[in-house]
């Protein structure tokens, strides 16, 4: 007996023959195949009995160590009140259908409580839709669309809160487009996320 | 059972249950850590090689899935989304391990088999037969046989679970194939 399956056997066990259409000799080769690698134990493994609790006050204690909901609210709804205009190095060239700038308006004294007000303006004529997920709207695609005017251009601005935010143009409901302009990070998925970290004086950092 | 019908009528949905804890319900993650805990150590024990280093590594991707929650693009598949984070953890203690050496758990194949006593001991040698020799393949050989053979996925779930193309899947699964057939050969007849 050779130690490889013979191609056929390997189709049946993908799925791709049934098991009627090889001969006798290589049908018990199938079988023996199946029985020995549907052997692994499926049942559920048991976890130690303090498994949950120790998960959790894990996650509490990053929680406590987290800004709350409440402040993170707070910080939405205040407006800037004087404005400092910081503008992101263009990358021309780098998506050829779309590029984006992030403006930045904020009082340098601006308080941790207080809000960046941020505008995204990306450029895609050919687009129907755009609009703006990430950290800050729970990559909700529908929350934050962008208003087109002249030029191809569509924008739209967010007062956000000091401290860093993933976020992604999504062009037509279905392309998430990075922000050529920003740093990426992998989002875990092999795509790339643009992040914006803000200070509370309104500094990209 | 699949992640996609977990779900039970009356019971939260993960999106449901992802949307309060970024309210403020850190509490509620609890629903989370208990509907994908026990499968998804499987799936670690079964890469890793050790149920003591499965749930190390099942806490840790539970730990690090709370802090990044907020990153979670679609709170309703929060399990396609973890099962990627605990992947690339145990992949990275794969690493660490070939390094120091397999975990001292997996000498004596420690995926419990509860059902093993009915089963009778030529079932349960093979079992733990088939269990040590997946510790041989490539982690990338060994995951794949997990999620079709122990989860009952098929290629084209895996694919979209793993961003693999099925062509590159069933190749990585032969040639695991041939090498557990030479270790098993003992257990073919």
């Amino acid at each position: 007996m050779t130690d490889r399956l013979d191609p056929l056997v390997m189709r049946v066990l993908d799925g791709d023959l049934p098991l009627e259409a090889l001969s006798p000799a290589l049908r018990a080769e199938a079988e023996a195949a199946r029985r020995v690698f549907g052997a692994p134990d499926r049942a559920p493994m048991a976890l130690s009995p303090d498994f949950d609790a120790r998960v959790m006050a894990a996650v509490r204690a990053r929680a406590l160590r987290r800004p709350g909901a409440a402040r993170r609210a707070v910080a939405w709804l205040v407006a800037p009140r004087e404005v400092r205009v910081v503008v992101r190095p263009w990358m021309a060239g780098v998506l050829a259908a779309a590029a984006a700038l992030v403006l930045l308006f904020a009082r340098p004294e601006t308080p941790a409580t207080g809000g960046v007000a941020v505008r995204f303006v990306l450029h895609a004529p050919e687009a129907r839709s755009v609009a703006l997920a990430g950290t800050f709207n729970h990559w909700d695609s529908g929350a934050t669309p962008l208003v087109r005017s002249e030029g191809g251009l569509w924008a739209a601005t967010l007062v956000l809160p000091a401290g860093e935010h993933e976020y992604a143009f999504v062009v037509d409901g279905e392309r998430w487009v990075p922000d050529p302009a920003a740093p990426g990070v992998d989002d875990g998925f092999g795509r790339r996320n643009s992040v914006l970290t803000l200070s509370d004086a309104g500094r990209s950092m | 059972m699949r992640h996609s019908d977990v779900s039970v009528r009356d019971e939260p949905s993960d999106g449901e249950v992802v949307r309060a804890v970024l309210a403020g319900d850190v509490d509620r993650y609890e629903v989370l850590v208990r509907r994908y805990r026990e499968r998804y150590a499987r799936y670690a024990a079964h890469l890793l090689g050790s149920t003591a280093a499965a749930e190390d590594a099942l806490q840790d991707a539970l730990v690090q899935a709370y802090e990044r929650l907020s990153q979670c693009r679609d709170p309703d598949n929060f399990a396609g989304w973890f099962f990627l984070i605990l992947r690339n953890g145990c992949f990275g203690e794969r690493r660490r391990l070939a390094r120091v050496g397999p975990p001292l758990d997996a000498v004596a194949a420690a995926v419990p088999a509860p059902g093993d006593a009915g089963a009778g001991a030529e079932r349960h040698e093979l079992r733990q037969a088939l269990f040590m020799a997946l510790q041989t393949l490539t982690p990338e050989q060994r995951e794949v046989f997990v999620l079709r053979h122990v989860e009952e996925l098929s290629y084209e779930e895996i694919a979209a679970r793993t961003g693999q193309t099925v062509g590159a899947l069933k190749m990585r699964m032969h040639r695991g194939y041939d090498r557990l057939r030479g270790l098993l050969r003992d257990h073919w007849g």
